[in-house]
């Protein structure tokens, strides 16, 4: 997996690509916790080019989410493939995340 | 004279063959045979550089001096980049350097002289390069002794290298079966927090359960509580993440759960408790889970399922019904209020209930087995008193040969 970084006025876009699972959620983790060390108002994770996620991959947004809610930041995730929506609607994590169509969507929303 | 000159090396080599062949203790190797090579060249130090390939340097393995502090700070502070200095460039290159005066060689890194105040004048560099390619360098700091065989001295490097790589090789096994002896271990320990037997019974409740975890602890779970003359709970959950973390946080939540069922008196108060409980989890860990109280004599059962898969009920006739209600989010994500659902268990019917292994397992071209294939298979085999052994001999010929990946945790649940 790989983790591209933008950062725009009180944003940061993290658009990771591949699969996020066990052996690669570390790294989107130390990413988020960056993040969330530094206090960004809003992280977008763009999920556009992952095609699955695992549990672990769901607990490491999880716990960005809940490291975000202390300084009352928003975690946004847009562009899910349909794979990654059934996994979050299904769960009825769609009702936990911020959920987006798109990044233009979730940087304006 | 030339004869002597011969003689001598060769008896050199054999006494070096044999300190390689006499240990498979890597630092006792390493340790012997280069204080033997320092005392054979009259050298004043020597060392061993091991290539990281994590970070592309090479960082002291070994260093030998008669200053232990030089020894102990070129370990610890002093990492040289591929192609620096006269190790980096040994590395690189592959190839043996013999430098006899440092001061006319720009490739010479000064650095390592100027933290530790040792004065390189001369190095011998030799690679050592394996059969799984590059291990490091040895060098031979200010040797006093010159006429040594150059042939000899590379050939006697390779055969050190292949016996630091079989030391390597031979100290990773070791360390293989210590962690499997450990996992061993683990394994058994995590077996012992789910119920002692995989059965229960209560008035005309019957209740079954098996658990395969992916590797040898895993982080599914379920569990039983006989908690009144009528009143039986259960859950079944699945555990975010795999291997140590999921298995360690699985043994603490069946310990809860027992602990919770017996102190709270509904389904809301005791999931509210459990969602409380895993709220707190490190590293935004979650759990998916059906928990179910029944009434064992009306056949009444409320429950709640926090984020995990839809369960099957399986009727008098073999219609199968795929109950998907969901009453939330997986328990720890977020602080809500579960509120319980209600199901019937007419005499005959049954509750099958399963982790994502089961539908996850893959078989051939990657293809999972899927809810379609649980479904078809359990009209099938609905009545049948070994429906769930009959299920895992089906999941295991559909993958055999596949990597599993995932736990698999079935609950049968039937009103005789």
């Amino acid at each position: 997996m790989e983790i591209k970084i933008e950062d725009q006025k009180n944003i940061r876009i993290l658009s990771a690509m591949g699969e996020v699972d066990m052996h690669t959620s570390p790294e989107l983790r130390k990413h988020l916790l960056k993040a969330v060390k530094d206090k960004i108002p809003i992280v977008i994770v763009d999920l556009k080019e992952v095609s699955y996620i695992d549990s672990s991959g769901i607990a490491t947004l999880v716990e960005a989410l809940k490291g975000m809610m202390k300084y009352k930041g928003s975690l946004k995730l847009c562009s899910l493939s349909e794979r990654v929506k059934e996994i979050f609607s299904f769960a009825k994590l769609d009702k936990v995340f911020e959920i987006y169509k798109d990044l233009q969507d979730a940087t304006i929303g | 004279m030339k004869t002597e000159y011969f003689k001598e090396q060769l008896y050199t080599l054999l006494e070096f063959t044999e300190i390689i062949n006499s240990t498979l203790d890597i630092n006792d190797l390493m340790n012997i045979v280069m204080d033997k090579a320092k005392s054979e060249l009259e050298a004043e130090a020597c060392s061993i550089l091991f290539y990281n390939d994590k970070t592309n340097k090479l960082e002291f393995e070994i260093a030998i001096c008669n200053n232990q502090d030089t020894c102990e700070t070129l370990k610890k502070k002093i990492s040289i980049e591929l192609g620096q200095g006269i190790a980096g460039w040994t590395a690189l290159n592959k190839e043996p350097l013999y430098i006899e005066d440092v001061r006319n060689d720009k490739r010479f890194y000064s650095d390592a002289d100027k933290i530790t105040g040792f004065i390189t004048k001369s190095i011998i560099a030799v690679p050592l390069i394996g059969r799984r390619g590059l291990i490091g360098v040895a060098e031979i700091i200010n040797p006093e002794r010159t006429n040594y065989d150059k042939d000899i001295f590379v050939a006697l490097c390779k055969q050190f290298a292949i016996a630091i790589e079989n030391a390597l090789l031979y100290k990773e096994s070791l360390e293989r079966e210590r962690l499997k002896h450990e996992l061993e271990i683990a394994s058994s320990i995590q077996k012992s927090f789910l119920p002692d037997r995989p059965v229960f019974t209560k008035k005309d409740f019957f209740i079954k359960a098996v658990n395969i975890p992916a590797y040898m602890i895993g982080g599914d779970l379920y569990d039983f509580v006989d908690l009144s003359n009528d009143k039986v709970d259960f859950i079944i959950g699945d555990i975010s993440g795999k291997g140590i973390s999921a298995a360690l946080y699985m043994a603490k939540l069946i310990s809860d759960f027992r602990h919770i069922s017996v102190l709270n008196n509904s389904v809301t108060a005791t999931i509210a408790h459990m969602n409380n409980i895993v709220n707190n989890a490190p590293m935004g860990m979650f759990i998916t889970a059906i928990y179910m109280s029944c009434n064992v004599s009306k056949g009444h059962i409320e429950y709640i399922n926090a984020g995990h898969l839809p369960f099957l009920k399986i009727g008098v006739d073999g219609v199968v019904n795929v109950i998907d209600e969901i009453s939330g989010p997986p328990l720890g994500v977020m602080e809500y209020e579960y509120q319980p659902l209600t199901i019937e268990l007419q005499k005959g019917e049954a509750l099958l209930l399963i982790t994502d292994g089961v539908i996850d397992a893959t078989g051939m071209e990657g293809k999972h087995f899927g809810f379609n294939r649980l479904l078809d298979f359990v009209k099938k085999h609905h009545s049948s008193d070994r429906l769930l052994e009959l299920l895992i001999e089906d999941i295991n010929v559909y993958s055999r040969g596949f990597q599993r990946n995932d736990d698999i945790t079935i609950l049968e649940l039937r009103r005789l």
